[in-house]
């Protein structure tokens, strides 16, 4: 068999709402081959769904991953409070670890707008579900224009956020923002989270806000299309779903609604993240193997 | 003849006049805008009449001025060092819900010098405020939690919700009826149940859309609730809240002990009627719709709003808006209905 037609071997850590599908979605990939997942409880919905589908599983963490290694990519899909114990875990290895918790440390990386060559980094952070639902349209928007304000408000199911998400509120908005920072080149940047308790839960929700001094209409207008496109490419059900080009103003609100896999419709949020995460793996390189 | 257990039960008034009242001028957005003045004149007042906690900030908590919710006038530093210079002995209470604010704005706010921190999540919600709980107890201020929109949750759910709140620490729980949707039953069935989940005092913050909130907050008393929330006239969103003075009066009448002055709490809404308001909130035909709908109060003004460039009625909005169960927060998804209900009518 060809090199290029063996799969990447990767581990997932974490077996919560984000790691759940993450396994449902590499188990899918051509090119990964899952070879582990790691939790820290044998008993977890995660893990026994894992098993389940015929891929092996630890309750023993990042420790257990460090055994079972060496790895081409490692996923974290813990919280932001354990990635740092992660990260220094897994560097000594060079093992790459794509971060899907809001530490807002690594390379941050955004499918369609910086993802070119993120096989080149060791540490890439994925900034939030917020932050790629919202950053390839406010990174085309400031193509077009300086804004002076970007406010983004994100809101979702109640069902769609795990505890790892509701602990990191504070970190998940810290890191969206300073994303947003660096890809629009904005510093007033204002970031909310909203979780509904509504039922049926509604889909994941993210409306933003551009103050700006003067901009063409039409090529925003277009640019918007586009990039609306692209995320469309890995996660099919992103949508705008309202847009206004006002003088100095310009308001978008997108909708990701899961589709396929057996996420329900609402979980939208983890739909995107864990699509970005598949899809940077994805164009990973394999380690060489060890002498 | 009072079958009461307790002869004069002790009650905590506390008073989000400076913070709920801000939905009703639209945080600051237009003429009648609180300064730095108005804060002064009415904290002043309220602690000469011994009210216990004088509630400041953003209507929706620290952190939440924004586009989305609305911009305040003054930042919360601001409104926090200028109310908390007018206390004596009043407390000086702040709110804040995790994802409009952050544990910096918390650090802020007691380093200002606030001695009440509540927590605030939707119904269902408590655990996301399990971190932000910790965070107030470190710093040595008294925490609070409370669901908002609870009429979107039973007495069982909400009860679970508190002991979650007091597990994580807060030392007060309890419900708000942020869209004026409680009847008297309903509050009493829920400050029932809540009081028998937890051993710590139960909070309930009434809106009077319905023309209720002072029967509610006497429901709330007699179901076991010792911490209540209310406004000078009634100053808050939508409709208002509790009004302050009447339910210190009421009080007195029903034999509860506040500690509050009631001629000078008296004063104080006729200073809070001088300087903070155009108006009385009243309760008029949107304020009806929203309460019946289970809208939170906050969304009057941009429902109003909406209602006018997209030429839609704004009741029809309003009952749309309560099918869509949205929270405070979704102010974005205003509009959106708003167009479909103008689509749906051609």
């Amino acid at each position: 068999m060809a090199a290029d037609e063996q799969r990447l071997r990767v581990a997932v850590l974490g077996a919560g709402l984000i790691g759940v599908d993450l396994t449902d979605k590499i188990h899918q990939s051509q090119k990964l081959e899952l070879a582990l997942v790691a939790g820290h409880d044998r008993d977890s919905l995660g893990l026994r769904r894992a098993a389940e589908m015929g891929h092996p599983t630890t309750a023993g963490g990042i420790h257990a991953v460090l055994d079972a290694g060496p790895f081409d990519v490692v996923f974290d899909a813990t919280n932001a409070d354990s990635h740092a114990e992660h990260w220094a875990a897994l560097r000594p290895t060079g093992t790459p670890l794509i971060d899907l918790t809001p530490t807002g440390h690594g390379t941050v990386i955004v499918p369609g707008v910086n993802s070119h060559g993120s096989a080149a980094h060791r540490h890439v952070n994925l900034v939030s579900c917020g932050g790629q639902a919202a950053i390839p349209i406010l990174y085309a928007i400031s193509e077009h224009c300086t804004p002076t304000y970007i406010e983004v408000v994100s809101t979702g199911a109640s069902a769609s956020a795990g505890r790892a998400t509701r602990l990191n509120l504070d970190q998940y908005i810290a890191t969206t923002s300073a994303a947003i920072r660096t890809f629009t080149g904005t510093r007033d940047v204002k970031v909310m989270v909203n979780l509904s308790p509504a039922r049926p839960a509604p889909p994941f929700r993210v409306t933003m806000t551009v103050l700006a001094g003067s901009f063409r209409a039409a090529p925003v207008r277009t640019s918007i299309a586009a990039a609306a496109q692209a995320v469309r490419a890995y996660t099919p059900g992103f949508k705008v779903t309202s847009l206004a080009v006002d003088p100095g103003r310009i308001s978008v609100a997108v909708e990701v609604t899961a589709s396929g896999g057996r996420l329900p419709p609402h979980a939208g949020s983890v739909d995107i993240i864990n699509a970005a995460a598949v899809l940077i793996a994805e164009q990973s390189r394999r380690r060489e193997p060890h002498p | 003849m009072n079958t009461h257990p307790h002869e004069r039960p002790r009650i905590l008034v506390h008073d989000p006049t400076l913070r709920d009242g801000h939905h009703a001028v639209g945080h600051q957005l237009d003429a009648d805008q609180l300064d730095a003045d108005q804060l002064r004149a009415y904290a002043t007042a309220a602690n000469a009449a011994a009210v216990p906690v004088i509630e400041v900030g953003h209507g929706n908590g620290l952190g939440a001025s924004s586009l989305q919710i609305g911009r305040s006038k003054l930042d919360d530093a601001t409104m926090l060092t200028t109310v908390r210079e007018a206390l004596t002995s009043s407390r000086m209470g702040v709110f804040m819900a995790p994802g409009w604010g952050t544990s910096d704005d918390l650090e802020a706010a007691v380093h200002h010098g606030a001695d009440i921190v509540r927590i605030a999540a939707h119904c269902t919600e408590a655990d996301v405020t399990e971190r932000h709980l910790g965070v107030v107890r470190d710093l040595g201020a008294e925490a609070q939690g409370v669901l908002l929109m609870s009429h979107m949750a039973g007495p069982g759910e909400l009860a679970e919700q508190c002991a979650l709140l007091v597990k994580f620490g807060a030392q007060a729980v309890g419900i708000m009826d942020s869209a004026g949707h409680y009847l008297p039953s309903g509050v009493t069935e829920r400050v029932h149940a809540i009081a028998d989940a937890v051993d710590v005092p139960v909070i309930f913050h009434g809106h009077n859309n319905l023309g209720l909130a002072v029967a509610n907050s006497l429901a709330a008393v007699d179901a076991g609730a010792s911490v209540i929330d209310a406004t000078a006239r009634g100053f808050g969103a939508g409709a208002g809240n509790t009004q302050l003075e009447v339910l210190v009066a009421v009080l007195e009448r029903r034999g509860a002990e506040t500690g509050i002055g009631l001629r000078e709490v008296l004063a104080a809404a006729d200073v809070a009627a001088d300087r903070l308001m155009k108006a009385p909130p009243s309760i008029d035909s949107i304020a009806v719709a929203s309460g019946l709908a289970g809208v939170f109060s906050g969304f009057k003004r941009p429902v109003l709003q909406t209602a006018r460039t997209e030429g839609v009625d704004p009741i029809d909005l309003f009952l749309a808006l309560g099918e869509r169960q949205v929270v405070a927060g979704q102010e974005d998804l205003i509009g959106v209905v708003a167009r479909h209900i103008k689509a749906a009518a051609r």
